[in-house]
């Protein structure tokens, strides 16, 4: 199945939040080939948010599918093929990237199968706005697309946390993902 | 350890991160970091982390895949304790 994952970082938060540099930090999450790029980059702390949010963004797609949620940052390997399209490696299986950044955040998509670029009766969303206005602007798009009114949209959790949209019992989206992080939220939908 | 002491240790190591305050009064073995405590995934790596440094430990991947909940974590710390 065609599936979609997404994940946003506020740099502005990340630099307080975190600190790359802490001894161990990106031993735990990145591969040794991620460490000497992260190292030899003439910015370390974009790439370490750059691999980061390409790493989150595929494991959103994969858990959609899943029905258990795990912590292992290391086993998604992160390839640059141009500064902002990528590819994420997890256990045979490969995601395809395309991000987003500038001073203030990096967005990253990504998806299963890389057909979607040309499929189009697969319909992409991608917005951004503040954190707390994402899923009201989710539901408004689908109120849209499938003509119905807004307050009967409906939002739900699968069991490890993605988000899916229904009317009634009718499911809107075949895959969805929904990104927090400080100033930012973002998301991405198939219908 | 008690399971009691390894739990009073860890809330004092979680408390810095987490972002769910409420959560966080009703820290709990059944706790989730991050659907309960809404802790940011990335640090995730800080608080494992700081659990190698406060126990004495070494965290392997295989254990950190683990290493989302309260009841997990404390699981994870009993064992490398007492290897």
């Amino acid at each position: 199945m065609p599936k979609i994952g997404n994940d946003i970082v506020d740099l502005k938060l990340a630099k307080t939040q975190s600190n790359w540099q802490r001894h161990g930090f990106i031993e735990k999450q990145f591969t040794e080939k991620e460490q000497q790029e992260i190292l030899n980059s003439e910015i370390p702390f974009e790439k370490v948010w750059l691999f980061w949010s390409m790493k989150e963004a595929a494991y959103k797609c994969y858990t959609q599918e899943q029905e258990k949620r795990f912590f292992a940052p290391q086993k998604f390997e992160c390839s640059l093929l141009t500064d902002a399209k990528g590819t994420v490696f997890y256990n045979n299986q490969i995601f395809y990237t395309q991000s987003k950044f500038d001073a203030h955040f990096v967005h990253t998509v990504a998806k299963n199968k890389k057909a979607f670029y040309i499929k189009p009766k697969i319909n992409m969303y991608q917005g951004f706005g503040s954190a707390n206005t994402v899923d009201a602007e989710i539901e408004t798009k689908l109120a849209a697309l499938y003509n119905l009114p807004k307050n009967k949209v409906e939002k739900r959790k699968t069991k490890n946390g993605a988000p899916k949209f229904y009317y009634q019992n009718k499911l809107l989206t075949s895959s969805c993902s929904i990104t927090h992080h400080g100033k930012y939220g973002a998301f991405a939908f198939m219908l | 350890m008690t399971k009691e002491a390894i739990i009073t240790k860890l809330t004092t190591i979680v408390k810095p991160y987490v972002q769910n305050e409420e959560g966080f009064k009703n820290l709990s073995e059944e706790t989730d970091f991050i659907n309960d405590l809404e802790i940011n995934s990335a640090n995730l790596v800080d608080i494992i982390l700081d659990v190698e440094d406060a126990f004495a430990i070494e965290i392997d991947n295989e254990s950190m895949e683990k290493m989302l909940s309260v009841k997990a974590t404390v699981a994870i710390i009993q064992e490398k304790i007492n290897a």
